[in-house]
């Protein structure tokens, strides 16, 4: 391969990681506002974020919602998403393009929306008033991934356990739930993230009793960069970090000799294609910012 | 003397510790078609991609009409290759995808598509300029890639399992059409295959690969009859191997582990004592009384108990047991008929079908 | 809804999945497309009944401008991640599978970190004490440059956050090019520039498309970045919308707006749909 197209990458890559990592030492930085390289190190801004409630309210509050998001998603996207999989009727195409039309949709035309009708039925300032935005702009990304896995799922393991006398309810109970478990957790996951994450609609629709995370640090952000903004930032690309490399971490564990033996060797572990790293990755698309 | 058209000699190639390639040579005569023969990762492939330039040999080298390739690289090796599935353009047409070739040697538009067009036409799909590949059939495609490959006048023509992906019939079929167009254009040839009758039917030279080297290189005639490993009478075509020792090489008599004494029709090249391998292709043993011409006399013969019938149509496959070992026959047509597993025979076969193999 | 019932009488059970669907589809309606409408309908109502916001739309320079100004960024937005992202997109195809996947997975973090982080992170960056000032001031540029809230800092931290969307796409598609394509147009006599131009660019060119198309739609109605790192002379049009609610209680302008911002979407998105089909576009 030729020198410099390689050398570009690499420059790329580059450009996406410094800013990533530039937050770290950031917030230990004893400077009051934004000052790099920092002009010493401690520990003071941390205890700030832990101890000082207009930070630890909003993260209690996103935390809220974001659970609340991610069981009101997958409580509404399960039975629609074995409707629309498994299923063929008149009017799949439309329930399937409605299904997914809140991801091609600006956040901000949104937020107008849910700012006056969530309004009007007294619901803004409220963790449910959010909880229920967030639903509607988690639907798409939890329906898709969970369609996906469906899709995969091979439908004889049901066609056995019903042949050897299960009921459909204890069918589904026990072997389509089971063997779909994965689909079913990186699906609410996303959904926890996409709330979690969210901050146009947050921006307009969380008051002083709901306010968001994000929210939070977009208002301090614009007013004068609290140097705590670099504690949370630290702290949420951690977590970030703490997710994607689980399951790498996960994956070189069990790729140990004797347990790969154990397991019939598994090949696909072997060539950790870089899109295992996250299969998923790409359904993140949304017109959030 | 003159040189060989294609001169391989010596290649090696490892991977850190696994040598892919223990020292491969062949001369290959201008015209000529050559077949490289054997199991996956036997290492045909891998010489196959060091002459068209794609990997690097660790030593060796390879000269085509006495110019070495050494530091020549693909794009200006001048050889066409047809690749396992095909590697059309996606993107182009049948008839861009022929042109290619031409146009990066900037021949002009006009006379490209005109020499393209000459190509489909002998490849038979004159109608078929403006297809994309995916709307092709496999023998379609294949058809094209040859083309591709032939349009520029190439040196040397490598083809890689190039019939792997299509069904029998078809497979036949452009057996014949590839060799009709290699002799009509007279290119150079060499074909990758792992599959024996490819190899007999179309080559005219076999090159048996394994383990990263040539066992055997000879006509396809030569390959069958007069192997020169165990390992060549096994991988082309039915044989029966059958462990011995010398008995006495001016009379030709070799005492064999299971069958006892046989007698070959000339002279061994061994002393006496000394461990070879005989072997017999199943259609030349014949059933006892029926063979006319076959002298009835030992040694050459055996007394068998068929444990296995397996009719293929035009002949029909038994396999019995005789003196501990097993022993596989095959009829011509009726002669099989009414035996079935059980039956108990005498068969025979002439001192002519014994190939003795040297043990290495 | 009696339609439905109709046909789906043919095939026992077609009543089954409008069931499972029906309390996803309720709530759609209800907290979806009903303060869609509710948007749709002020921007003709509010402050009267009438296509007055629009008018004003066309007629003020300042709307016009700032819909230019959006459109523009968002296109160079997306040029730049393509060309910042194809040689890294390509440096992963071309790579070892190790190599490739740690850069995924830094392109994978980078995707997964929060906006507002990334965004902040630019501040930094780029702020008058961070290390960009310094190393052009250490090059001899005095006095530095104020490269924060300009269009060029919203810009980059934009084309920061939105590479990876251009990053996967490309990767996608590269990694299924076969090689042998690469190796047959070699034998045929390509030099490298040649196998490069006329085989792995064309037959990247859907990566190239669905990714500057996602980046594009995302940055039309972006707002938390030009926001915050924007200069605010040179607003894009979410951020405009927002100024109109948060500071002047428009409604009627903002939503006659929003419903513009959306139609550019959603014909972005119709024109792609078209032409590649959608069920492409979201990977």
């Amino acid at each position: 391969m030729k020198l410099l197209p390689k050398l570009l990458g690499v420059l790329v890559a580059a450009f996406i990681a410094a800013p990533l990592f530039i937050v770290v030492p950031m917030s230990f930085s004893t400077a009051p506002s934004l000052e790099f390289p920092p002009p010493g190190y401690w520990l003071g801004y941390y205890a700030a974020y832990f101890t000082d409630e207009r930070w630890t309210q909003p993260t209690i509050n996103s935390l809220i919602i974001a659970f609340g998001t991610m069981a009101l998603t997958m409580l509404l996207v399960t039975p629609a998403t074995f409707a629309v999989v498994r299923h063929r009727f008149f009017g799949r195409g439309l329930a399937n393009l409605m299904l997914t039309m809140p991801m091609a949709m600006p956040h901000i035309v949104l937020a107008i929306g849910y700012y006056s009708y969530l309004g009007d039925l007294r619901l803004t300032q409220t963790h449910l008033g959010v909880i229920i935005a967030h639903t509607a702009l988690s639907v798409p990304v939890a329906f898709l991934i969970l369609s996906a896995n469906l899709k995969g799922f091979d439908r004889n393991l049901e066609r056995a356990a019903m042949s050897l006398g299960a009921t459909p309810l204890r069918t589904f109970w026990h072997v389509t739930l089971p063997v779909l478990r994965p689909g079913f957790a990186i699906s609410a996951l996303f959904a926890f993230i996409q709330s979690f994450d969210e901050t146009v609609v947050a921006i307009f629709i969380s008051g002083r009793e709901s306010e968001t995370l994000p929210r939070k640090m977009f208002e301090s952000i614009r007013m004068q960069a609290d140097p705590v903004i670099s504690v949370v930032s630290t702290l949420l690309f951690a977590a970030v970090a703490l997710v994607i490399l689980a399951p790498v971490v996960w994956k070189a564990v069990r790729k140990r000799p004797n347990r790969d033996c154990a397991r019939g060797g598994t090949p696909a572990a072997k060539d950790a294609a870089p899109q295992d790293v996250n299969p998923c990755a790409p359904s993140r698309v949304q017109l959030e910012a | 003397m003159r040189d060989p058209y294609l001169q391989v000699s010596g290649l090696t190639k490892s991977y850190g510790s696994v040598q892919a390639l223990g020292g491969v040579s062949l001369d290959v005569e201008k015209g000529e078609f050559v077949t490289f023969l054997g199991p996956s990762g036997s290492g045909k492939t891998t010489t196959l991609m060091i002459i068209a330039g794609f990997e690097n040999a660790t030593s060796g080298s390879v000269r085509v009409g006495g110019r070495s390739l050494s530091n020549i690289p693909p794009h200006a090796r001048n050889i066409g290759i047809v690749f396992q599935n095909y590697a059309l353009f996606p993107h182009k047409t049948a008839l861009q995808n022929i042109m290619f070739p031409l146009d990066m040697r900037g021949v002009p538009a006009a006379e490209a598509e005109r020499k393209a067009r000459a190509m489909l036409d002998l490849v038979g799909l004159s109608g078929y300029g403006d297809r994309w590949p995916k709307d092709m059939s496999g023998g379609q495609q294949q058809r094209i890639a040859l083309a591709r490959a032939l349009v520029f006048e190439p040196s040397l023509l490598l083809l890689d399992e190039p019939l792997g992906a299509l069904d029998k019939n078809l497979r036949e079929q452009m057996q014949i059409e590839i060799k009709r167009i290699q002799k009509s254009l007279g290119v150079t040839t060499i074909f990758v295959t792992h599959d024996q009758s490819e190899a007999m039917t179309m080559s005219d030279r076999i090159a048996v690969f394994e383990k990263g080297r040539i066992d055997q290189i000879g006509t396809p005639q030569e390959v069958y009859r007069t192997p020169s490993t165990p390992f060549v009478a096994r991988f082309i075509g039915d044989s029966n191997l059958l462990p011995g020792t010398v008995l006495d090489p001016d009379q030709g008599l070799v005492r064999t582990e299971h069958l006892g004494l046989m007698r070959l029709p000339s002279r061994l090249a061994a002393a006496a004592g000394a461990p070879v391998t005989l072997m017999l292709r199943p259609e030349s043993i014949h059933l006892a009384g029926l063979a006319a011409g076959v002298s009835e006399d030992a040694p050459n013969r055996a007394d068998i108990s068929v444990h296995t019938v397996v009719p293929y149509g035009d002949s029909t496959l038994l396999i019995g047991r005789a003196g501990g070992a097993d022993l596989r026959i095959r009829l011509r047509g009726p002669e099989a008929d009414g035996i079935g597993s059980g039956a108990a025979l005498s068969v025979l076969w002439p001192a002519s079908a014994i190939h003795a193999i040297p043990a290495v | 809804m009696l339609s439905v019932l109709n046909r789906g009488a043919a095939a026992p059970g077609a009543l089954k999945p409008w069931l499972l669907l029906l309390p996803l589809v309720l709530f759609l309606c209800a907290f979806f497309l009903v303060p869609l409408g509710q948007v749709a309908l002020m921007s003709v109502t509010e402050p009267e009944f009438g296509l007055g916001n629009y008018a004003h739309l066309t007629s003020d320079s300042l709307y016009l401008q700032v819909f230019i100004n959006t459109f523009l960024t968002a296109l160079g937005v997306a040029l730049c991640c393509l060309l910042l992202g194809y040689p890294l997109a390509y440096l992963m195809a071309q790579s070892s599978p190790r190599v490739a996947a740690l850069l995924m997975l830094l392109v994978t973090m980078s995707f997964w970190t929060s906006f507002l982080v990334r965004t902040y992170a630019w501040m930094v960056l780029l702020g008058n004490n961070g290390p960009i000032t310094a190393a052009l001031a250490f090059l001899g540029w005095n006095p530095p440059p104020h490269l924060l809230f300009t269009r060029l800092s919203s810009t980059l931290a934009m084309v920061h956050i939105l590479i990876p969307y251009m990053v996967m796409s490309l990767y996608s598609v590269m990694k299924r090019i076969d090689p042998a394509l690469l190796r047959a147009a070699e034998s045929l006599g390509a030099r490298p520039w040649s196998v490069f131009r006329q085989v792995y660019l064309p037959l990247s060119a859907p990566g190239m498309v669905n990714g500057a198309t996602l980046v594009f739609m995302i940055c039309l109605g972006f707002y938390v970045t030009p926001v915050l790192l924007g200069s605010p002379q040179e607003q894009m049009v979410a951020g405009l919308i927002g100024t109109q609610i948060e500071e002047f209680l428009d409604f009627g302008q903002a939503s006659a707006m929003a419903m513009v911002l959306l139609a550019s979407t959603m014909i972005v998105l119709t024109v792609y749909h078209r032409r590649f089909g959608l069920d492409r576009l979201w990977g």
